[in-house]
């Protein structure tokens, strides 16, 4: 780790001053050393990993994050299970994306590349010195006199623990937290860290393009890549993230406005707001300076929601422990936003971030994405000021603790998100430049009269809240809109090649990827809007005490109690309290599910840890959730819950990640049979 | 083959009675308008979400806090956890934990296994029994003091118990932390 932020502290002055000096040797030099400081940081990881598997509990990490009892798959996962180790992995990470990011991009943007080396290194030293200096996960455990102490290197009259000692530390190991122990919580924290560190890329090269005074679409086109893969891990990590919660909580709910949760939602709002205005400047030369805006103050919002997060500034359920990294984390946020502001002002007062142009008509696509980013940023000022804002800022000037529940976030964010789901549908079918009135309203009868014969259909067949329908209503439109510009698209392709529609289908997403990409994250959204809108109005529940051969209903349900299985151990020593129970509809039998309490057994008592696992019988239609809560010799009581339509939420997050996935595949510029043609006249 | 044939072409000739002081003014009135309207969404939400996070002394001590919405922690005392799971009736005493502390773990054992140290009732009604709804885990609970001083939780939040002995060491003795 210290050879690492050696390498990244040495390519951060060498690469300033290899390209103020003009000299290209000191520049490789230092992108040589950025580079180098990835497989340093992989083989530190690779030192904690194989302290984690070979259950070296002399080390305090390891001591605290796995037991004996720990099965492989945890111990590994153990990595980023806590502060210290979470934090190694961050670094790693990062140099990851510093490391692919200087040789991919190398050779394209000579220009920029000094900077970009400088400013992903200064984050990288920053960030391995923070976990070197405060947070060290290689800190041992020595014996002095004859107490434990916990220490980076030997203390004075320190000893190494004897073999002994150390099994007597395996006894009072802690183990993984049994809450983490749940398929997207171990791939939930790995996701958002790619989302958040990723976006380090998008921000050197901003900062690159402003510090080197390159100011064209070089920095742009660099980054459309690499923002929209930060983008998607974001959008993954918080999918998972929703998944985890609702799966383990217990609550039948995903998101729970936690100001953590609502930190790792702050930077995909920006970001998303500026994977669409920079549309603008790619095809209108518009508003140069706030693309800049928005990529520092998505990274800003990074950085901001890392510090929140780890420093212990805000009390959420799942923050990491009060810890000393808190003050220079705020400083380090505090300075990046502030510098990079200040390059900003710098460069446009110098009239070099002056638009192209300024004609744009009210209702042009230029103008509709502009709202859009208005939605996007007030979403964003509305959460950061209900999560940080308002608490922070009672505690300051009034002295006390003010701080806003769901109901803020509900009240705040339903309008908003509507707002957006309308600009979503009409802004795809405006187009650059101008837009008539008539010639929008043309564009939208088709998708709007889909919206409302499903709306129809819905209300014929028993939908009959409005709210719901209206609520329906402004998703589905987004969702007709992009699938109607699709199959136009894939039409207007098959007359003029005379293809198959199928294979104009194709063609199209080849041609231009990022447009039609972009329609099947939209449809992705809208496909997360129907399970939003389905799981929050519609949920229902019950709750009963039944006996075995019992039965409860709920809606046209029934959940029979089949007996209990107590005592079953699993593999990995868990002990487990099982439900034996079938579901039924309309008095057909559909499903066994086995909601149960797994007994995480420990040494000591209040070490031992319990967790409920749901059981449910998942369909596109419903989930039929079942909670065993409590049991006696005799009998079980359920809590279950029918939450309508959920599954889309996750299905459709499915559908964005495809779209992204679309939307970042390399442009395939020629058509093949041109590209085979011109291939084959080659010179050998 | 063009791809203009799918694609919107980028039209510049905006409607010729819009002069550019009209289409500023329009959009400078069109973003003032969203402005005012996002605030009123926040202030309106502030008055729907805002309680105050106040300490167990300060719920207890203070009567204008009876039947007022608030938000409370508190450092969770084990053996006073009551759960009938038929109901869903969740009952407990949570100690004073001071708010600002360095060590959060440190104090909520301290507070936790203090006999003297000021306890409220606590009663949740028609919710599950968390897991982490252990001794010494950190409650953060939305609710209302009843006039009995028995505290209505309405939304009941608790921290995860590992964070809290994150610093810990090993002892030498059988299986002590």
């Amino acid at each position: 780790m210290l050879l690492a932020l050696a390498a990244s502290g040495y390519a951060v002055v060498v690469s300033v001053v290899g390209a103020r000096a003009g000299r290209a040797a000191l520049v490789v030099s230092a992108r040589n050393a950025a580079i180098l400081a990835f497989p340093l940081l992989t083989l530190a990881s690779l030192m904690l990993l194989i302290g984690l598997m070979t259950q070296r509990y002399d080390i305090a990490y390891v001591w605290q994050t796995t037991n004996p009892s720990t099965p492989d798959f945890y111990r590994f996962t153990a990595l980023w299970g806590s502060q210290q180790g979470s934090l190694l992995f961050w670094c790693w990470i990062m140099s990851g994306f510093a490391a692919a990011a200087l040789v991919l991009n190398w050779k394209a943007y000579r220009r920029l590349m000094p900077y970009v080396i400088a400013y992903t290194m200064a984050t990288l030293a920053f960030f391995v010195g923070l976990t070197f200096f405060l947070e060290n996960p290689f800190e041992r455990h020595w014996i002095v006199g004859t107490e434990v102490v916990k220490a980076a290197i030997q203390p004075v009259g320190g000893r190494v623990p004897t073999p002994t000692e150390i099994g007597v530390f395996s006894e009072s190991a802690r183990g993984l937290n049994p809450l983490l122990r749940h398929f997207g919580m171990i791939i939930h924290p790995p996701m958002l860290y790619l989302g958040f560190t990723g976006m380090v890329i998008p921000f050197a090269f901003a900062m690159a393009a402003l510090a080197s005074g390159d100011l064209s679409t070089n920095w742009i086109k660099a980054t459309r890549g690499w923002k929209l893969i930060a983008w998607l891990f974001l959008s993954l990590g918080l999918i998972l993230g929703g998944r985890w919660a609702y799966d383990v909580l217990g609550w039948g709910g995903y998101w729970g406005w936690d100001p953590v949760e609502n930190a790792a939602f702050l930077p995909w709002l920006i970001g998303t707001a500026f994977i669409h205005s920079v549309m603008i400047q790619e095809k209108r030369g518009m508003l140069k300076v706030w693309n800049m805006f928005l990529v520092i103050f998505t990274f800003s919002a990074v950085i901001f929601g890392t510090f929140a997060t780890r420093s212990g500034l805000v009390e959420s359920v799942h923050s990491f422990a009060q810890s000393s990294i808190g003050a220079p984390m705020f400083f380090f946020w505090a300075a990046v936003t502030l510098v990079s502001v200040a390059l900003i002002l710098y460069r446009w007062h110098r009239g070099e971030l002056k638009d192209e142009t300024h004609k744009t008509g009210l209702l042009s696509r230029e103008t509709l994405f502009v709202l859009n980013n208005v939605i996007f940023i007030a979403l964003t000022v509305a959460i950061f000021w209900g999560s940080f804002g308002a608490p922070i800022t009672s505690e300051l000037f009034m002295g006390t603790n003010i701080t806003l529940g769901a109901e803020y976030f509900n009240a705040v964010t339903a309008p908003l998100f509507i707002a957006m789901y309308i600009l979503m549908g009409v802004a795809p079918l405006s187009a650059w430049g101008a837009m008539s009135v008539g010639r929008l309203g043309r564009a939208l009868l088709v998708p709007l009269g889909l919206t409302l014969l499903t709306l129809a259909a819905l209300f014929i067949t028993g939908t009959t809240s409005l709210a719901a329908l209206f609520g329906y209503g402004v998703v589905l439109l987004a969702g007709y809109v992009a699938v109607y510009e699709t199959v136009r698209g894939a039409l207007a392709r098959q007359r003029t090649a005379g293809e198959p529609f199928l294979r104009a289908l194709l063609a199209i997403f080849g041609r231009n990827r990022r447009r039609y990409g972009g329609f099947v994250v939209h449809l992705g959204i809208t496909v997360i809007g129907i399970g939003v809108i389905g799981s929050t109005l519609f949920q229902v529940e019950t709750q009963q005490t039944l006996r075995p051969g019992e039965s409860l209903t709920i809606g046209d349900y029934a959940l029979r109690f089949d007996g209990m299985v107590n005592g079953a151990i699993a593999e990995d020593g868990r002990v487990m309290v099982i439900a034996n129970t079938t579901v039924l509809r309309s008095g057909n039998e559909i499903a066994t599910i086995r909601p149960r309490h797994d007994i995480f057994p420990a040494r000591r008592q209040e070490d031992m840890n319990t967790m409920m696992i749901a059981g449910a019988h998942s369909t596109l239609e419903n989930d039929f959730y079942v909670l065993l809560v409590g049991w006696t010799p005799d009998t079980a009581t359920f809590k279950v819950y029918i939450n309508p339509l959920v599954n889309l939420v996750w299905w459709g997050g499915l559908v964005l990640i495809l779209g992204t996935l679309i939307s970042v595949a390399p442009q395939q510029t020629l058509p093949s049979r041109v590209r085979a043609r011109v291939m084959a006249e080659a010179p050998a | 083959m063009a791809q203009a044939a799918w694609e919107k072409p980028v039209s510049v000739s905006a409607p010729a009675h819009q002069t550019k002081r009209g289409r500023r003014w329009q959009f400078i009135i069109g973003g003032l308008l969203i402005l005012g309207a996002v605030i009123a969404l926040i202030v309106q939400g502030m008055n729907a979400g805002g309680r105050f996070f106040i300490t167990v002394e300060e719920t207890l001590s203070n009567p204008a806090y009876v039947g007022q919405s608030v938000r409370v922690s508190g450092a969770v005392v084990g053996e006073t956890i009551r759960y009938d799971a038929e109901n869903l009736i969740i009952e407990f005493e949570v100690a004073h934990v001071p708010q600002n502390v360095a060590e959060a773990g440190a104090a909520l054992h301290a507070a936790a296994n203090d006999p003297n140290a000021l306890r409220m009732r606590v009663r949740v009604e028609n919710q599950v029994k968390p897991e982490l709804l252990q001794h010494e885990a950190q409650a953060i609970m939305t609710g209302t003091l009843n006039e009995n001083g028995v505290f209505m939780v309405s939304d009941l939040n608790l921290k995860c118990p590992s964070r809290f002995i994150e610093g810990a060491v090993p002892s030498l003795g059988q299986g002590g932390a």
